[in-house]
């Protein structure tokens, strides 16, 4: 019973230093964003573009984001959690199909899976 | 102006899709809207965006995601390297002023950089960096209010909507990953992301973004290096 009060302030001093936090964090990673950016800027027409750091940096970039995109397909956290697999994988495999054959039109591509998941989870 | 009418239409409707579903997303994850609009103002990047959301939901290390979203970012150094060149004038007489140079880079991304790659050729070098300047901030507006949007279209649409909704983020990059990754590297390195992130997701889910790109890229970049050194 004695411990209640002092954890219920603690909730509350928790929430403020939560958002201050949560921006830090988000600024934090606007920065380290924008230091690609502004060393981009400072060596331009310094270095070559084609050196072998910049192919593996690139190479990185695009392993990080195929993993991304393909981890929150597979296993999704939030609102898409509560969807099943086949129905993403339908999703998916129409707006694929939709974009390929459809002259490689993004906005078709996407809207098309969009319509589909809701389809198959109309139908599922 | 010229330039503000070119960047509304296809590419800002593009765009508006990707940050639609970012937006939805953090709604419903739960991610605070300011939030999520602050991490398009300042980081201004999709995928870098998404790690972020992603991995302070998971309760990963604050550092573990900076570092993470930092080297998401890292295809921005190239970008940044080939793109200013042709945004510095011709004449020495009339350079723009380098913080002119630093502030653009604030912009760029894949979208305006593409653009750029495309339509700089037929465009006289002391208009280039007008011409960035209004594409990327058209863009910059259209994603903030996009991401808007998508915050607020998930709330007050039926949950198989607000899903499919968010389901366009990952769907974006799925698109155009497959379908505009043009260099062998690229694909192999995707390739290999794709199928390595996951499976480290399964043993370390904090740390899969920043272990499966990196192990990943450097495969792929390791397999691909004897092609590139004998041509």
């Amino acid at each position: 019973m004695a411990d209640a009060a002092p954890a219920r302030r603690q909730a509350v001093t928790v929430d403020q230093p939560g958002a201050a936090h949560l921006a830090l964090l988000v600024i934090a990673c606007g920065l380290a964003t924008y230091l690609w950016r502004g060393l981009g800027v400072l060596l331009s027409g310094r270095v070559a573009a084609n050196g072998e750091f910049f192919n593996w940096a690139a190479c990185v970039a695009y392993a990080m984001i195929g993993g991304l995109t393909t981890r929150i397909l597979l296993m999704p956290t939030g609102s898409l959690a509560e969807t099943p697999l086949w129905a993403r994988l339908v999703g998916c495999a129409i707006a694929l199909a939709a974009y390929f054959l459809l002259g490689r039109n993004l906005l078709l591509g996407i809207a098309v899976g969009f319509l589909a998941l809701v389809g198959a989870l109309l139908l599922g | 102006m010229q330039a503000v009418r070119e960047s509304v239409g296809v590419p800002s409707a593009v765009l508006a899709a990707g940050y639609l579903g970012f937006g939805a997303l953090a709604n419903g994850t739960g991610f605070p809207l300011w939030a999520a609009l602050l991490s398009t103002a300042s980081i201004f990047a999709l995928p870098g965006q998404l790690a972020m959301l992603e991995m302070s939901l998971s309760g990963t290390l604050v550092t573990a995601i900076v570092i993470t979203v930092g080297l998401t970012a890292a295809r921005f150094l190239p970008m940044a390297v080939t793109l200013m060149p042709m945004m510095r004038s011709g004449q020495a007489g009339s350079r723009q002023p380098s913080w002119r140079l630093y502030a653009a880079a604030q912009l760029l991304a894949m979208t305006g950089w593409a653009a750029c790659m495309r339509r700089f050729p037929d465009l006289a070098p002391p208009l280039r960096l007008a011409w960035f300047s209004g594409f990327a901030l058209t863009n910059w507006i259209v994603c903030l209010a996009a991401t808007l949007a998508g915050y607020g279209l998930a709330e007050s649409l039926p949950p198989l909507v607000r899903q499919g909704l968010v389901f366009v983020g990952p769907l974006y990059f799925l698109l155009i990953l497959t379908g505009e990754t043009r260099t062998r590297q690229g694909i192999v390195a995707l390739a290999c992301g794709a199928v390595i992130g996951p499976a480290v997701h399964l043993a370390a889910p904090q740390w899969s973004v920043m272990i499966g790109g990196l192990l990943g890229g450097t495969l792929a970049w390791l397999m691909l290096r004897p092609r590139g050194a004998k041509r």
